[in-house]
């Protein structure tokens, strides 16, 4: 499984990658093919306000549906709506153009505590 | 311990992810589920099936038991076609829905579903009187299904028969087989019965000749689109056939167990019915999710996304019975009442 070195983790498979003090987040290359194929994302809106933890999206496959959680607090500041017509998307791609959305963060310093690459390829071997 | 198909191993090498289904562990994809939907909708599938189970029955009173024990008149047929039908219990409830392949006069092979065929092979064992077996072929014998439009040149090429639909005929060459034109997933194709030894080969040979292997996913998928029943999800012993709209699977002009108890409910109506629906985008529902039109309520039996329409489709029960003027179902999806158009499967044009 593929665990790119520049970005975080959670123990719940989700990644986060900072860029100009917001993060982006989607859902790793283990959750996509423990998934299989994606149908449908229920992203949240525009200027919601997520608590890390608690889910901030809907990820339904052929198989199963899995929620995505916030890794960290903040405002939802831009979603991927072209999961909306083309989940795909995220098998295809889940750590660059299936990216689900960005959180402008309350407290930066939240990222600290997130895995890194060897702890969450520890994770999941 | 969950049984093994003979093709386990051919399974493991092409990759497979396996699932249990019915105490077997089966592949439930090997590259992804909606590649191996589009590929038997488009070109053609392999699926290895032999979790379904599978008896002859032979002598002289085979074509009796058939005939009494199962709700379709198998005198609409004859020797040389299959037939699908049901085993019911004194209510009307299915206990199980079978195809059944009339191989000659007096021989058949009986085909129920993985989790039932103990019980429907104990059920004609002591319904046989002495001189009319009843052979569990399951432990000797592979079972695939080759389907989708190029089902016929494949079959040709690779095992050299392809029986037209509902025909059953044995194959030529080099492995001992019996194929009928059966299968579910709406489209043109064959179900195989292999002995074990020669299953690799002729599963080889298959996906050779052109068919992607495809694993339970996708068959749930296609049989969904179609509006064909899952028993223990859209049959159970506390629904009958004319609930789930499969009226045309009863032959009321010959007796059969439940038949009395059907003739009522024909004559009294109908607890609960069987809907389809179609909801307008991919949202998926899901077996469980509560259902409801007006005073009727229920939940879904069968929902999934529908890799050929690309919105999610289902079906579920209502009661009391909403009649067939009811044009719109409510489905709650995690909470949320979405409306959708109800449907009279199958969903797609075939």
């Amino acid at each position: 499984m593929n665990v790119p070195e520049d970005r975080r983790y959670t123990d719940q498979h989700e990644w986060g990658l900072v860029e100009d003090g917001k993060l982006r987040i989607g859902i790793t290359d283990y959750a996509q093919d423990a998934l299989g194929d994606v149908v449908f994302v229920d992203l949240p809106a525009v200027g919601n306000h997520v608590d890390a933890g608690s889910t901030v999206a809907e990820v339904e496959s052929t198989k199963s549906l899995a929620e995505v959680y916030a890794p960290v607090s903040g405002t939802v500041a831009n979603v991927n709506s072209a999961l909306t017509s083309t989940p795909e998307l995220i098998n295809r791609d889940p750590y660059g153009e299936g990216w689900f959305l960005i959180i402008e963060m309350d407290d930066p310093s939240q990222v600290e505590g997130l895995l890194d690459a060897a702890g969450y390829k520890a994770l999941i071997t | 311990m969950p049984s093994q198909s003979p093709l386990h191993a051919a399974h493991e090498r092409l990759g497979a992810r396996f699932t249990d289904f019915g105490g077997w562990e089966m592949p439930l994809q090997y590259e992804g589920t909606l590649a191996e939907h589009r590929a038997v909708r488009t070109r053609c599938g392999v699926f290895d099936v032999s979790h379904l189970g599978r008896f002859r029955l032979a002598g002289p009173d085979a074509h009796g038991l058939v005939s009494r024990l199962l709700c379709n008149d198998i005198d609409r047929i004859e020797p040389g076609r299959a037939q699908y039908t049901m085993l019911l219990d004194d209510g009307g409830g299915v206990v199980d829905d079978i195809i059944v392949w009339w191989l000659e006069d007096a021989d058949f092979l009986v085909l129920p579903n993985a989790g039932n065929s103990d019980e429907i092979v104990e059920r004609f064992r002591s319904a046989a009187p002495m001189g009319t077996r009843v052979e569990d072929r399951r432990s000797e014998t592979a079972l695939i299904a080759v389907q989708g439009p190029d089902s016929a040149a494949i079959l040709d090429q690779a095992v050299g028969v392809h029986p037209s639909r509902f025909r059953v005929e044995a194959g030529e060459g080099p492995s001992p087989m019996i194929a009928a034109g059966t299968g579910y997933t709406g489209e043109r194709g064959a179900e195989i019965v292999i002995e074990s030894g020669h299953a690799e080969a002729v599963f080889s040979r298959v996906v050779e000749a052109g068919a992607r292997p495809c694993g339970l996913g996708a068959r749930d998928t296609l049989r969904l689109e179609m509006g064909y029943p899952l028993w223990g999800q859209d049959l159970d012993r506390e629904t009958t056939p004319l609930e789930a709209g499969l009226d045309w699977v009863v032959g009321w002009d010959h007796d059969f167990v439940g038949r009395d108890a059907l003739a009522r409910q024909r004559d009294e109506g109908l607890r609960k019915r069987l809907v389809g629906f179609a909801l307008e985008d991919r949202r998926v529902p899901r077996h469980g999710y509560p259902l409801r039109a007006g005073p009727a309520a229920g939940s879904v039996s069968s929902g999934n996304f529908s890799p050929t329409l690309e919105v999610g489709i289902g079906m579920g029960y209502l009661a009391p019975d909403p009649g067939e003027n009811v044009d719109s179902v409510e489905v709650a999806i995690r909470g949320e009442w979405i409306a959708a158009p109800r449907v009279n499967p199958p969903f797609i044009g075939h």
